[in-house]
């Protein structure tokens, strides 16, 4: 006998997603997927968003690493409210892993849930975790021909964050091609450069999720 | 690897989708459906399937897996080709009017069981 199923793969995870943005929207929370390579600059990232964002959106971190607890010690030292997940090998986060770690938070305290996924360029392009944003990074010493070489996760994504802009007279990177190309994969995603430790760019960033509240 | 984590979830919805039917029996093959552009390997699939399929209701299972491709489509021409990759405009009439259907789907479309004598 022959069932037909004609159902999606990860239907259970995209079921888990919609459940978990259905939360975050009743506590009138923004929920960022933060994507990109290890050593593309995301906790540096965000530690400069906790100072843009002072005052007008109040942050939670959720932090994805295979093992450790060093981002977290890290948003901790800023007084963000943060649970760590440890995915002792799993190469991305799914939507069950940030359900129960969001059950660790009191959301309606804050405006603003960032997920900060396993750094992975390629994994974290298969699962939807309920967010409203996926802000995907990318840094200049990375070269700009990572949004060729990895399409899907800049396809999906919401925004581009170019990092460490401060260090494009020191590297062989075309701004120009990297714009273009991500016009290309998502036309309608605006592109940040920053420097995070400098600010630079941070405020446009910020601004732009303030926007994006439910 | 996220392959492993898709066939995780892939064993555990042929074990619903036959207790559900209420149906008893070896489950012979399947039929799975991933788009060219879902961002997964074939190869990985089959790899993850040989990990994690022993001791399962899969495991004696034949799994063909087909591989749709995006069709893209213009709204100004009506232009509709196969693609590999996602072009920025219309390849007939130079469009950026474009929509995409399918590529990116991964399905479990069906399930064959070879029934036990009850």
């Amino acid at each position: 006998m022959k069932i037909i199923a004609a159902k999606k793969i990860l239907k259970a995870n995209d079921q888990l997603a919609e459940a978990n943005r259905a939360t975050f929207n009743a506590a009138r929370l923004l929920a960022v997927n933060m994507v990109g390579s290890p050593g593309s600059g995301k906790t540096t990232l965000l530690e400069a968003l906790v100072n843009a964002l002072q005052g007008r959106m109040r942050l939670a971190v959720i932090e994805g690493d295979i093992a450790g607890s060093i981002d977290a010690e890290r948003m901790e030292a800023l007084g963000v409210p943060v649970v760590q997940i440890n995915t002792e090998g799993a190469c991305h986060l799914d939507a069950t892993m940030i359900a129960a770690a969001a059950q660790g938070l009191e959301l309606a305290a804050a405006d603003c849930l960032v997920i900060e996924n396993v750094g992975n360029l390629v994994c974290t392009a298969g699962f939807d975790l309920g967010e409203h944003v996926r802000l995907v990074l990318l840094s200049v010493t990375e070269g700009d021909d990572k949004l060729v070489k990895y399409p899907a996760i800049f396809r999906g994504s919401h925004a581009l964050v170019i990092t460490k802009c401060d260090l494009l007279p020191h590297v062989n990177f075309n701004m120009e091609r990297a714009v273009a190309d991500m016009r290309r994969l998502a036309p309608d995603a605006p592109v940040f450069q920053v420097c995070a430790p400098r600010q630079e760019g941070v405020a446009e960033l910020a601004d732009w999720l303030v926007q994006r509240r439910p | 690897m996220h392959e492993v984590a898709i066939v995780d979830a892939l064993i555990a919805q042929v074990e619903e989708e036959v207790r559900r039917a209420g149906v008893s029996g070896k489950v012979v093959r399947l039929d799975l459906s991933i788009g060219r552009l879902s961002g997964v390997s074939v190869d990985a699939i089959r790899f993850a399937l040989e990990l994690l399929a022993p001791g399962t209701i899969v495991e004696s299972a034949q799994v063909e897996i087909r591989q749709p491709a995006a069709v893209v489509c213009c709204a100004a021409c009506d232009h509709r080709a196969e693609v590999e990759q996602i072009p920025v405009r219309c390849p007939r009439c130079g469009s950026r009017e474009l929509t995409i259907e399918g590529g990116r789907e991964m399905l479990l479309e069906s399930i064959e069981l070879e029934e036990s004598p009850s």
